[in-house]
């Protein structure tokens, strides 16, 4: 570009130079003299033009080869290409910048869910930690989340649970986001287990007010160890992923509880799950899984307890000319054996849960779920005794001869439960539900829920 | 009893241990892998990277790209690939994000390496970036701007680029092939968009009322204006109320076309349609949007002939 500017400068300077030169040659005839300068000043003129003309095209391709990279260009560039040059608009940049945050700063998102509540018994059966609690209005739980990338090797997720009673760190825990062999990838730090389905998701992500009685009877509101959880991506033509957890259960879940004293690898808590998924058309895919989780129960030293699980997900949603309905099946089972000194305890339970979103904002489902267990009974489970299993509460404390009439009673209890849910905007959910539960040892007991959910901050990814 | 269970648990152990080491050899693949987020994109590499390379796209083309299900064959998927290209400005915002988490994929996870491609970041003039304090009240807004920039096709040649350039550092040995195919590609659909620039002429300063905001791109390049939305906010379906207004709005100024991508509910713009006498055009906004449709510059071939043959039969009523 540079070269053909200074070469016209080059031509003007030599024109000028030129120009004397040829006038004295030409001295003695003025008048013809007069007509070569005239002539002269007018190819300068043209020279001028020209030259101005060359320069504004010039511009011209040079603001093009900037809009529309050139053939030369791509491979020169290649380097900068990879620099991520944030082209905000100029504009942008006033009032936008101080709304926008701190590259660094983790994701935060904060999101509410509170449930007015209304239970046909005065001091209702209630399964799990955040399910509403009375009658009235309940806060069900405020979920903060700190989520980021810690460098190019990890990433870091923690979740802060609040509730009445207080804060729980529900999760928190490092990520590799670097290959590594055999596909793996590990978890460290306090995570919801992947045991089955329902523990890896949170409540706002759930499809129903209360959590499903099998997953409250053995996992309680979330089986959330402190671990270090590997998992394998296994190349094979369908997705199976498989993952085994080590670490220490110490957080309050039924099942397991901490051996006190016992400084034993072999008394740690071990989770395994298996999950696959078949894509069997591109609107139907079906997820199938295993878990089996071991660990001793804290009834009394090395006595173990044994949770296996099964769970299945199906879901199928038409991909063409059909924008939001889908039809969602969640299923799981559970089996519990669990040694006490005493007896060994078998016990089982299951849930389905058959969910229609029917628009784009409304979705309706109805679940079932049952859990079969020869617990003895407690009127009312006490609250922070250390044995996971609660069953030695009674036998414990002895009190009143009610309960004690209880001991060794079978109980069998299933509960209905059937929904509607409307989301205004993908950040907000209000869902009502019903709820009937049927229990061989107590009577009836009817619910009407009316939940409402409200997310601020990050827009979080939906999993599958 | 005790005895059993500890046997079981070595059992248990034991056929971990052996399906995992029993993972199947990956046999090396000589193409480069490529997986993109949407159609658009995958349409494109597939040109620069002609026989050298292999392309999926997650998304399908008649697929609302903002709402994608993080199928777990996704992540199989991104964990061979190569390279990733995605569109960007928070488009796959809802979906894309756990995946790449989950793919254990150096190639990809890491943003400053070369098989991460994020296609905005070519994109020079993005419209529609919001330059005041924005928040939900607003609709489904995207902080760094509109993220349709794809359905401009001038937009198209810029990503071209920028895959090639990744390519070319990917897979040196065909650097050659990959910059013929670019230029190629950039010579054809130069001369493609002079001729929609040129059939598209005739109706420059045409108002238009589309369902979501995903055409404005579109018709910015088209010299098109967009005198509403269905949508009352983004990603807020209409209501009736809404409605009622766009049909004021489309009497009062005369709007000839009301156009939507063909994932969205046809419904309400028939009904607008039935009303006002305007013409209602229900267009795919991606290649694969509709059978035929296997190129980008396809994709614009059938756009612009739907709208101009609408306009010029709306001009001869």
């Amino acid at each position: 570009m540079n070269l053909s500017r200074n070469f016209f400068v080059m031509m003007i300077i030599a024109l000028i130079l030129s120009a004397p030169l040829s006038l004295q040659a030409q001295a003695q005839e003025s008048g013809e003299v007069k007509k070569e300068l005239k002539e002269l000043k007018q190819m300068m003129k043209q020279m001028q033009n020209r030259i101005e003309e060359l320069e504004e095209k010039n511009e011209k391709l040079e603001k093009q080869a900037q809009q529309r990279p050139s053939q030369e260009t791509i491979i020169v560039e290649e380097e900068t290409d990879l620099t991520i040059i944030e082209a905000k608009p100029a504009q942008a940049s006033q009032g936008f910048i101080g709304n926008a945050l701190n590259a660094f700063n983790p994701q935060i998102s904060v999101i509410g869910t509170f449930a007015a509540a209304y239970y046909s018994q005065d001091e209702p059966f209630v399964f799990a930690e955040a399910d509403p609690e009375n009658t009235g209005v309940n806060v069900q739980e405020v979920e903060v989340g700190f989520q980021g990338v810690v460098d190019s090797f990890f990433r870091f997720d923690m979740f802060l649970s609040f509730s009445t009673e207080g804060v729980e760190l529900e999760e928190a825990y490092g990520t590799t986001l670097f290959s590594l062999p055999l596909n793996s990838q590990f978890r460290v730090g306090r995570a919801r287990a992947k045991f089955g389905r329902i523990n890896q998701q949170h409540r706002h992500n759930q499809n129903f007010v209360t959590l499903p009685l099998p997953a409250a009877q053995f996992l309680g509101e979330h089986l959330n160890p402190t671990s270090i959880e590997a998992n394998f991506l296994v190349p094979l033509p369908w997705y199976l992923e498989l993952s085994a957890s080590g670490g220490s259960p110490d957080v309050e879940v039924p099942t397991f509880a901490r051996d006190e004293d016992a400084n034993d690898l072999g008394r740690l808590l071990y989770v395994f799950h298996m999950a696959n998924f078949f894509e069997l058309s591109e609107s139907f895919g079906v997820n199938l899984g295993g878990s089996f989780a071991t660990g001793v129960n804290g009834t009394a030293p090395g006595e173990r307890s044994n949770l296996y699980g099964i769970d299945l997900y199906a879901k199928y949603r038409p991909l063409k000319n059909n924008p939001y309905q889908e039809i969602m099946l969640q299923s799981e089972f559970m089996y519990l054996d669990a040694q006490t000194p005493e007896e060994t305890l078998e016990n089982w339970g299951w849930y389905a849960e058959l969910v229609y979103r029917f628009a784009k904002r409304w979705n309706s489902g109805f679940r079932f779920g049952i859990i079969d267990t020869n617990t003895p009974v407690t009127e009312e489970p006490e609250e922070g005794d250390g044995d996971a299993l609660g069953i030695f509460n009674v036998a414990r404390t002895g009190e009143g001869e009610e309960e004690e009439g209880m001991l060794g009673l079978l109980g069998r209890t299933y509960r209905i439960s059937p929904m509607v849910t409307f989301r205004p905007s993908e950040f907000s959910q209000i869902r009502v539900q019903y709820d009937y539960l049927n229990q061989d040892f107590a009577e009836n007991q009817h619910a009407v829920f009316l939940q409402f959910q409200y997310a601020i901050g990050a827009h979080g990814a939906h999993p599958f | 009893m005790k005895k059993l269970q500890s046997k079981n648990h070595f059992i248990l152990a034991a056929v971990f241990a052996f399906m995992t080491i029993c993972l199947v050899a990956q046999s090396a693949v000589a193409q480069v892998q490529i997986v993109t987020s949407v159609t658009d994109l995958a349409a494109i590499a597939s040109e620069i990277g002609g026989d050298k390379v292999e392309v999926i796209s997650l998304a399908k083309g008649y697929q609302d790209p903002h709402f994608v299900d993080a199928k777990p064959t996704f992540v199989t998927q991104l964990n061979q690939a190569d390279l990733l290209v995605f569109n960007g400005l928070e488009l796959e915002v809802g979906w894309l994000p756990i995946l790449i988490t989950g793919a254990r994929n150096s190639n990809i996870t890491r943003s400053n390496t070369v098989g991460h491609y994020d296609a905005s970041t070519s994109i020079q003039n993005k419209l529609e970036v919001p330059t005041t304090p924005i928040d939900r009240s607003m609709g489904d807004i995207h902080p760094g701007g509109n993220p349709h920039f794809m359905l401009d096709p001038r937009n198209g040649i810029v990503v071209a680029r920028g895959i090639a350039a990744r390519l070319i550092r990917l897979d040196p040995e065909n650097a050659e092939y990959y910059e013929q195919n670019y230029n190629n590609f950039k010579d054809t659909l130069t001369l493609k968009i002079s001729e929609w620039d040129a059939q598209l002429s005739a109706y420059k300063g045409t108002k238009v009322v589309t369902y979501h905001k995903n055409w404005t791109y579109f018709l910015d390049w088209a010299g098109f204006i967009q005198a509403g939305t269905i949508e009352p906010l983004p990603g807020v379906p209409p209501t009736p109320s809404h409605v009622a207004n766009i049909i004021t709005t489309i009497e009062a100024q005369n709007i000839p076309l009301i156009i939507s991508a063909n994932y969205y509910p046809q419904k309400t713009p028939q009904i607008i349609a039935q009303q006002t006498g305007a013409t209602s055009l229900i267009l795919p906004s991606m290649v694969g949007g509709e059978e035929g449709i296997t190129t980008y510059a396809g994709l614009f071939d059938v756009l612009v002939t739907e709208i101009t043959s609408a306009l010029s039969s709306s001009a001869a009523n």
